[in-house]
């Protein structure tokens, strides 16, 4: 049999599907993680609920959007509600369990910047901010962040923390009065980052195939530490490219 | 166009609000719903030093601030999506010429809550341990707090109740009394509640009867209602679920002029200052063809093959 051919996107995509499980609340936005969702819910998680936090739970896009704001991912869409109604009564009521968040930069407690950076001058460039993001670090029990990875965005220490992820690690999270945080994955192009048990400090939990450690220390701003059972991450099947090529993403826009 | 009621020119609506100092909430997101026609006469009318609000920044919060209209916002992060970025108000907090409180899509929200319904204030967990929090505490001290529950011993936030002077929401459709029909997400619905004045642009002013026959899509009842505005292509060029679709060429040509002033100012004269009310704008920006090609089909609710 030959051998599964798959780009670096649709393994980052394959792997966060295969960390949910079936009947989880898990909110998404546009990209990588909505293919990661749905490519879960069309293999071993059909009863997965995903949710955008403009107030839309489990639509049915036919045609690919420009983000939660386009009406083309509302379609076929089974719920539509306010933002107290997606970020209040099913998110902060502690109904999601998994939450897909983007950053600009992340450090070793897995808390997350999307608001602004510093340039090497010494001024500020402003980004998006926060949306939703800072309410569902607080608040789903698992943070999952899809990202390139690059020394200057996970780094030692962020220009703004705009979410928390294990804050400053041991039990400062649940000591600045927040809920507990289960896990934080962090599935970048080189590997996927875990939870050091106990020290609550992120560790790389599995290398891509073909990633030597060295790679992720060369572009990884803070000290890597590596798990002791250090596992390769599983390739995709074949079941899982096709159906990302021909029914989630079938023009290419975000596993190529 | 169905008139009486609390149906007014929008013109009229707009010279009602201060001059100075007006505190608007907007209801639209990034890209789609946001109450562009009313925004745009606020630009032409030469109302300055807003105190706006909002859930998600968006196209009519960067014309806003573009054009120099804004003293203060508040509001939960935003962009045009894919896009670009509010180049106008990012360049504000990066300048320090903009006073910017920056809450998130939820923690504003609660206080929009709180205003909507008549309590001081809502506690949450959300915003510990930030540097979101860390700033509000320090610019926007009368609005948060960090406080002991006294039912639980546990730290929250408390977010300070919020009645905005005016909210302006665009919606499809509503009668003339301001029963306000919304189709899709309804973000808006919390700021739309807590404002003392509620003001609404719509496509298109429909029948009592109408409202009638179909009460479950009324989001908005007309007892919060203050005035309905009857502006078709309200929102354009962005969205309005099983109404129009965006218009893509001119948000990613936006998406890139925004990023000079000058160029935003050129902008600004061409189709907002140099345009007398919404129908000219929608002509010189968009044409008639344009607009007939973003309607929206009726099973999707955006114009199929549109982009």
């Amino acid at each position: 049999m030959a051998a599964v051919t798959y780009t670096t996107n649709e393994l980052m995509a394959v792997t966060a599907a295969r960390a949910l499980r079936d009947g989880q609340n898990v909110v998404v936005g546009l990209g990588l993680p909505q293919v990661a969702a749905l490519l879960a819910k069309r293999t071993h998680a059909p009863n997965l609920n995903i949710i955008y936090e403009i107030g839309v739970a489990n639509a049915e896009a036919v045609d690919p959007g420009v983000g939660i704001a386009d009406p083309r991912l509302w379609h076929r869409s089974e719920y539509f509600t306010s933002s107290i109604g997606a970020l209040g009564s099913i998110l902060q009521k502690g109904l999601v369990d998994v939450g897909f968040l983007g950053a600009l930069q992340i450090d070793c407690f897995g808390n997350l910047n999307s608001t602004q950076v510093k340039l090497a001058d010494g001024s500020i460039r402003h980004f998006t901010g926060s949306g939703g993001a800072a309410d569902i670090a607080t608040f789903a029990r698992n943070i999952f962040v899809i990202m390139k990875h690059e020394k200057r965005k996970i780094t030692a220490s962020l220009d703004y923390l705009t979410s928390v992820g294990l804050l400053a690690g041991g039990d400062s999270r649940s000591k600045a009065g927040l809920p507990m945080c289960l896990e934080v994955k962090i599935i970048t192009n080189l590997c996927v980052f875990g939870i050091k048990r106990g020290q609550n400090v992120l560790e790389v939990q599995s290398l891509h195939p073909g990633v030597a450690q060295e790679d992720v220390l060369a572009n990884t701003g803070f000290a890597v530490t590596f798990a002791a059972d250090l596992q390769t991450t599983g390739i995709p099947t074949e079941v899982e490219t096709t159906l990302l090529r021909t029914r989630i993403d079938p023009r290419g826009l975000f596993i190529k | 166009m169905l008139m009486g009621g609390k149906v007014r020119q929008l013109q009229d609506v707009v010279r009602e609000i201060p001059g100075r100092g007006a505190e608007i909430a907007l209801g639209g997101f990034a890209i789609t719903r946001c109450p562009v026609a009313f925004v745009n006469e606020l630009i032409r009318q030469g109302k300055k030093e807003l105190i706006l609000y909002e859930t998600i920044g968006g196209f009519t919060a960067d014309l806003l601030v573009g054009a120099g209209a804004v003293k203060r916002y508040s509001y939960g992060g935003g962009s045009l999506d894919k896009f670009g970025q509010l180049r106008r108000v990012n360049e504000g907090i990066e300048n320090g010429t903009l006073d910017v409180r920056e809450y998130t899509a939820l923690s504003i929200n609660l206080r929009f809550l709180a205003g909507s319904l008549g309590i001081p204030y809502v506690p949450s967990k959300t915003l510990l341990g930030t540097d979101i929090l860390a700033n509000l505490l320090g610019k926007d001290s009368e609005a948060v707090m960090v406080k002991e529950s006294p039912f639980d011993g546990e730290q929250y936030v408390y977010y300070r109740s919020l009645q905005p002077e005016y909210a302006v929401i665009h919606a499809p459709c509503a009668d003339a009394k301001g029963n306000v029909v919304i189709y899709g997400p309804t973000w808006d619905e919390e700021l739309a509640k807590a404002a003392k004045k509620l003001i609404v642009t719509v496509d298109k002013v429909v029948s009592t009867e109408f409202i009638r026959q179909h009460p479950e899509m009324v989001v908005i009842p007309s007892l919060y209602t203050y005035a309905v505005c009857e502006v078709p292509y309200g929102a354009y060029p962005t969205s309005v679920y099983k109404a129009y679709d965006y218009d893509a060429d001119v948000l990613s040509a936006y998406g890139r002029l925004n990023h000079e002033q000058s160029e935003f100012n050129k902008w600004l004269q061409e189709y907002v200052l140099g345009t007398k009310d919404h129908n000219e704008f929608l002509l010189k920006l968009a044409g008639m063809e344009k607009l007939a090609a973003l309607r929206a089909d009726p099973v999707f609710g955006y114009a199929k093959g549109a982009q």
